[in-house]
């Protein structure tokens, strides 16, 4: 069993599981003033299984983000969960997607020492999805996405690739490699707020943006929002409207027109 | 013949005997040592704070064994028997060494007293460890688990005092022969041994086997004096000292346990990451426990049949630190020696001792912090309070904890409510009812705390609604927080979430403070319990040392900060803030006569009389003595009629619902309520009424999977008054 | 002339449903823009897909190579950015899969054009593509442009777009000479496909299916779920957050990642309507949705809607079921 130096980026995203959205007066973004942020869900089980796997193999877990101060919340946590060491990319004025995001986290990646590089398959606000493979393609290190299975051996990572009806990809990548994973890998450990308290004290190494060395066209976002708009209002739907037992009923009645659910 | 105790009569080698006493003291004394290391090996501090309440509880519980009486006469007799038995004959082997070294005085009178005392107490032990052996190996008392160690120590005991017996009958088949035929007077009263005596044949028979009866004797009681600190006897010592401890933290109005001490950032000396952190009082607790089993028949888990027993915690805790103390004093050992070469070391100390198990899952999530333990155990063990020291440990190690748990936690730190991942939600409740809000201008002396459940569940928001037709009513000037209403702390608290309870506190008085609140009522006993017994003092400081030296978790005397005096049960506090829970509030109108006409003025409400039984809610009765306060409130209604289930009271069967065990996916956790409503319905009532949000849910719960549903039916307090008084519209 | 690319997503021996939806939208475009329509396939012993897609298309390019049975990001990359840096097409379509979701990005960082993923519809405007894509979860549609390049790749949504209609002309078909494996980055090692199973239910064959999501609450509210398909004579099933919290094995899940569907009658209990569970289900002939928020995405594809706690329902449903059955 090999040590292993495993790097996890993390990004902290808006909460939006039952909030109502509301697109701000840009008419180009969300308004994000009332809302809660939380690591992003991917990030979480990549930080969980980065953990896992130095907690069986010895090593170092270093979690990376690119975001301001407030973002740092995401860098603690990671840290209560057991990663060792903590960096923020400082953006700056940038406005940064997933283009310049993979750019400035290889900048900073790449004089790591990393035997394994980890991230989420997809951020829940964007949910793009492109970070992943863009970061693997600058560092030049082989890559597999939707990864639901992991296990590293000597030679290398055993890993099986979620694909579409159920079935499953199994494949064997050398390292060091970039992993994309996906929900459901594992079961992410609970983070205690004393867990998060004691890791404020350690310290979080910040790099600006400027001062990773990157030219201005590899700063420019490649895709450019202009406009967001609420999808269209459920007219397909009939809404049936009562209390539970009047519901039943006429779900009862619905099923049984459409030939199921025959008494 | 002069009448007087005569010393090793009959016996050579004295020398010897002393030689072995020796030994069996110094044995006793690394013993107590070890034990004691132990206790002083746990965190935070050591202090006994011994008060006139500890004393008083010493006297009752040490000296008379008064809980042992409770639920079992003949344990109680048969406990003082052996106790008073065999602390008779130590005290008379004490004196009677007195009287060989220092001053001759047993004489005379005072010997024949004494000898008849003696006499009497080893009737008495002997009599108590016949009923022991009875209970445990013939009727076979279910609570009591025999072990070999049990037998062993009764075992030992026995022959202690049979041998003791035989020796004295041999000495006086001996000299009563020699003294013509007659006993003298003055050995008339040994009588059992003279009684023995008969049995002998012939004085030279006894006189030759005397002397190995006396040493046989003496080595079995010599042996039971190494043994002492060893086995299950060391209670004698451990026991009042947790009584003294422990007992005045068992009165209602003190609070549940699992509060880690405020040094809790240093954690590096643990050799085990995220080891239990227990403190004094359970070491305590953990030596002072028998193992008699009270606890596992009261605990509402263990007799629903789910694998948790508060015994078998207790029993595994007190391995697992006497192990880590093993450990540490091997460890501590190894390292002296190794400054001396590593082959000494391993000569030296053999093989390390083996690490005795954590606490298994099931141990610590099973629990519902209903101190029923406690409210039974004869030496003041609540196994609750060692068991949120695991959970704390647990938390914060966070692989162990159950996902369902996790989302709760994690919710409840986002939007301040474990239920629902929105803080609007919050203000759903009153559903058109007009609700003044105390943080849009609203004034009034009354500050209803709604809390977290009553806020969030469908079914509990009912109660809530109840309580507002009640007090408007009523007539009583109320308003609530609103939507800015927080998680008050508790369920963190109980799981063991302590940063989010610190959290919890801060935002929750901070809310209080901003909007003036003095007069704060609860929906729920659980955050009534929490912010009455809990809280810092309202215009103190809130830092986790003021917590952590203010809660009177871990020491029997009355709190500083912000629990009662000296009051149980009345709701009064110390600091401005007064704390109460609804039925204190209902109680208070039905005594001036408001709750007792229905609007139009009719007093008797249409539906017919109702029977009814009380459940009383652990949080408010056990922890906070107020029984009687919801039962005048149903006695004042016209058509209720109150009858008493078998376990009420201070003996309420928790419904399942505390301890955290909502967000738990554990087995068999239905049948726990169904016990309860089986119960209720059996004593004819057809509604079992409540006054807490989550007995609420869990005995509504209960009823349908009990299939009692129609027959049985479930109502908060507040649903009852305002039904009676006709408040509740229809579509309710 | 400048053309739209379509890259042909095939598996075991059939191009895909997306790849035929991806052209359809690329001749959409192609006719109001005067573009040629182009289409690539990659693979070993493609003749037969490469023959069905000639009569989509104005011109089909094939590299087939034993090496390239299986699908490798990193062969495909390098093979892609070859033929786009000859062909400059304006517009490269992919199908947005978990393959594409490793081989898209890498061929946007060799060719350093930008990249649009999991588009669900496309436009060409000022001479420069445009895409719509959904964000947070489906909650929000937003419209983007792409910085300026020499070309623009994207990612489309399967079922975003109908599929193209088939002519009566066949486009020429190139082979392609198939260029040497790039030697970096090491690639990963193929061993096999292995399936999740039917396990003991194969929800793809129920008529009624009895769908939870996580507004189910609790994993011991799966057991009255259950008892309810059972009174129904349906089948229970699930979406994605039940299995990734292990309430359910995964044979009982719905979507992209788990089965496709088209029962007669979908109960969905409690789930959102993501349209990674949306797109397993949407082809049912009648949809119920039951869930709390009267915003859920669900309630655009269901046919009927109920703004109600799906334990609620359940319990509604159960007593209404057991009770005709006792009497």
């Amino acid at each position: 069993m090999t040590p292993l130096d495993i790097v996890v980026c993390v990004k902290n995203v808006p909460f939006t599981q039952d909030v109502d959205l509301v697109v701000d007066a840009s008419g180009r973004d969300v308004r994000k003033d009332n809302l809660v942020y939380v690591v992003n869900e991917w990030d979480n089980y990549a930080v969980e299984e980065a953990v896992r796997l130095k907690e069986e193999n010895g090593g170092t877990v270093t979690a990376v983000t690119v975001g301001g101060e407030d973002d740092e919340e995401v860098l603690r946590r990671c840290l209560a969960m057991g990663a060792d060491e903590a960096v923020r990319i400082e953006p700056g004025n940038l406005r940064p997607d997933g283009f310049v995001t993979a750019a400035l986290l290889a900048a900073a990646i790449a004089p790591l020492q990393h035997d394994l590089v980890l991230s989420g398959v997809q951020s829940d606000d964007l949910n793009q999805g492109v970070v992943g493979g863009l970061l693997a393609e600058r560092l030049g290190l082989p890559h597999a996405s939707v990864v639901d299975s992991l296990t590293v051996g000597d030679t290398g990572a055993d890993l099986r690739i979620e694909l579409e009806g159920g079935q499953e990809e199994v494949c064997r990548v050398p390292l060091p490699a970039l992993l994309s994973i996906q929900t459901g890998i594992n079961e992410p450990r609970y983070v205690s707020i004393m867990g998060i308290r004691k890791a404020a004290k350690k310290e979080i190494r910040v790099i600006e943006a400027g001062s990773l060395g990157l030219a201005p066209a590899e700063l420019e976002p490649a895709l450019i929002v202009e406009g967001l708009y609420l999808p269209p209002e459920a007219e397909g739907a009939a809404m049936l409207q009562g209390d539970p037992a009047a519901l039943a009923e006429q779900i009862v009645r619905i099923m049984r027109e459409k030939g199921v659910c025959n008494a | 013949m002069p009448i007087e105790r005569i010393h090793f009569w009959g016996v050579g080698a004295v020398p010897l005997f002393y030689v072995l006493a020796a030994l069996s003291i110094v044995a006793f004394a690394v013993g107590v040592y070890l034990r004691v290391s132990v206790w002083l090996s746990a965190r935070g501090s050591h202090k006994l704070r011994i008060g006139p309440a500890g004393v008083a509880k010493l006297l009752a519980d040490g000296l008379f064994g008064r809980r042992i009486f409770q639920g079992d006469f003949t344990a109680g007799v048969m406990h003082l028997l052996i106790m008073w038995g065999f602390a008779g004959l130590f005290v008379g082997t004490v004196l009677s060494t007195v009287d060989h070294w220092i001053v001759h005085y047993l004489t005379g009178q005072t010997y024949r007293v004494f000898s008849l005392c003696m006499e009497v107490f080893g009737l008495m032990l002997a009599a108590g460890l016949l009923l022991a052996l009875v209970r445990r190996y013939v009727v076979r008392v279910r609570r009591l688990d025999n072990q070999p160690r049990d037998l062993w120590i009764l075992v030992l005991l026995a022959a202690a005092v049979v041998t003791g017996f035989f020796v004295e009958a041999t000495r006086l088949a001996v000299e009563v022969p020699r003294l013509a035929g007659e006993a003298p007077a003055w050995e008339s009263s040994s009588f059992g041994g003279l009684g023995l005596s008969h049995l002998l044949s012939s004085a030279g028979e006894a006189e030759a086997i005397y002397p190995y009866l006396w040493w046989l004797h003496a080595v079995i009681c010599l042996g039971l004096v190494g043994y002492f600190p060893f086995s299950k006897l060391f209670h004698a010592i451990a026991a009042p000292v947790n009584i003294v401890v422990a007992g005045p933290a068992a009165r209602p109005a003190q609070a549940a346990g699992g509060l880690p001490e405020s040094d809790e950032t240093g954690t590096e000396e643990d050799e085990v990451a995220a080891a239990p952190r227990f403190a004094f009082a359970d070491m305590l607790a953990f030596s002072a426990c028998t193992r008699c089993g009270r606890c596992e028949q009261v605990c509402p888990s263990a007799s629903a049949g789910e694998p948790f027993s508060p015994r078998d915690f207790i029993v595994q805790a007190d391995s697992y630190v006497r192990a880590a103390g093993a450990s540490r004093a091997y460890a501590g050992a190894r390292a002296k020696l190794l400054r001396r070469g590593s082959a000494a070391a391993d000569l030296a100390l053999g093989a390390a001792p083996a690490a005795a198990p954590r606490p298994s899952p099931e141990q610590i999530w099973y629990c519902t912090t209903c101190r029923a333990c406690l409210e039974v155990c004869p030496v003041y063990v609540g196994a609750y309070q060692p068991i949120g020291r695991v959970r704390v440990a647990e938390i914060e190690d966070g692989s162990r904890v159950a996902p369902l748990l996790v989302t709760a936690l994690e919710t409840l730190y986002r939007f301040g409510n474990p239920w629902e991942p929105s803080k609007r939600k919050r203000g759903e409740w009153p559903a058109g009812l007009d609700v003044p809000d105390l943080t849009a201008g609203a004034e009034a002396g009354l500050c209803y705390w709604v809390g977290c459940t009553t806020s969030f569940d469908t079914r509990a928001q009912k109660l809530a609604r109840a309580f507002v037709r009640i007090l408007q009513y009523a007539g009583v000037p109320f308003g609530t927080l609103g939507q800015k209403e927080t998680c008050c702390g508790d369920i963190a608290r109980r799981v063991g979430e302590f940063g989010l309870f610190e959290e919890g506190v801060e935002k929750t008085s901070g809310l209080l403070e901003k909007y003036g609140v003095t007069d704060l009522v609860t929906s729920s006993p659980h955050c009534f319990n929490l912010i009455k017994n809990e809280y810092p003092p309202a215009n103190g400081p809130l830092a986790s040392s003021a917590l952590a030296s203010g809660a009177p978790a871990q020491s029997g005397a009355p709190a500083q900060g912000g629990a009662p005096a000296a009051g149980d049960g009345d709701g009064e506090s110390r600091s401005p803030l007064r704390v109460r829970h609804y039925t204190q509030v209902l109680e208070q109108l039905a005594a001036e006569g408001k709750l007792s006409a229905t609007p139009d003025g009719r007093s008797m409400p249409q539906s017919s009389p109702r029977v009814v039984t009380f459940h009383d809610p652990c949080y408010l009765g056990r922890y906070n003595g107020i029984y009687e306060a919801p039962r005048a409130v149903i006695r004042s209604l016209e058509g209720a009629r109150l009858v008493e289930m078998p376990r009420s009271r201070a003996d309420s069967l928790c419904c399942g619902g505390g301890g955290g065990r909502l967000w738990q996916e554990l087995e068999g956790e239905k049948k726990l309520g169904e016990v309860r409503v089986r119960e209720a319905a059996a004593t004819g009532a057809d509604t079992v009424v409540t006054a807490c949000p989550y007995c609420l849910i869990m005995l509504e719960d209960a009823v349908k999977t009990a299939d009692l549903e129609g027959t049985l039916r479930v109502m908060d307090l507040n649903e009852l008054v305002a039904e009676s008084l006709g408040l509740v519209p229809e579509e309710e | 002339m400048p053309e739209i690319l379509v890259v042909a997503e095939h598996r075991e021996g059939e191009l895909r449903e997306v790849t035929l939806q991806m052209l359809g939208k690329a001749a959409e475009l192609c006719a109001s823009h005067g573009l040629e329509l182009c289409s690539v396939i990659i693979g070993d012993d493609v003749r037969k897909q490469a023959g069905e897609l000639a009569a989509y298309c104005d011109r089909v390019i094939a590299y087939s190579d034993p090496r390239l049975a299986h699908f490798s990001a990193r062969e495909h990359a390098s093979i892609l950015a070859g033929l786009l840096g000859e062909r400059t097409p304006l517009l490269t379509l992919m199908g947005h899969s978990p393959w594409s979701l490793d081989l898209a990005p890498a061929l946007a960082a060799k060719t350093g054009f930008p990249l649009a993923t999991d588009c669900v519809d496309l436009l060409i405007e000022e001479g420069r593509p445009k895409a719509v894509r959904q964000i947070y979860s489906g909650k929000l549609f937003c419209r983007v442009a792409m910085k300026q390049a020499a070309g623009y790749l994207v990612t489309v949504r399967a079922g975003s777009f109908a599929a193209a209609v088939p002519s009566a002309r066949q486009a020429e078909i190139t082979w392609a000479p198939v260029p040497p494996a790039p030697a970096l980055p090491l690639d990963r090692e193929f061993v096999a496909y292995e399936d999740a199973g039917s396990g003991e239910v194969d929800i793809c064959q129920a008529d009624l299916l009895v769908s939870v999501g996580r507004g189910i609450g609790d994993e011991e509210n799966i057991e009255p779920a259950r008892q309810l398909a059972a009174l129904m004579g349906g089948v229970l099933s699930c979406s994605r957050p039940v299995v990734d919290k292990k309430w359910l094995p995964k044979y009982h899940q719905v979507g992209t990642s788990g089965k496709t569907v088209r029962p007669r009658v979908y109960l969905a209990l409690g789930i959102s309507g993501a349209f990674q569970h949306v797109a397993g289900m949407s082809g049912s002939d009648t949809i119920i949705a039951v869930n709390r928020d009267k915003k859920a995405p669900i309630f655009r594809v269901a046919d009927y809607g109920v703004v109600a706690d799906a334990l609620a329902v359940i319990t509604a449903l159960k007593a209404r079921l057991s009770a005709e059955r006792a009497s």
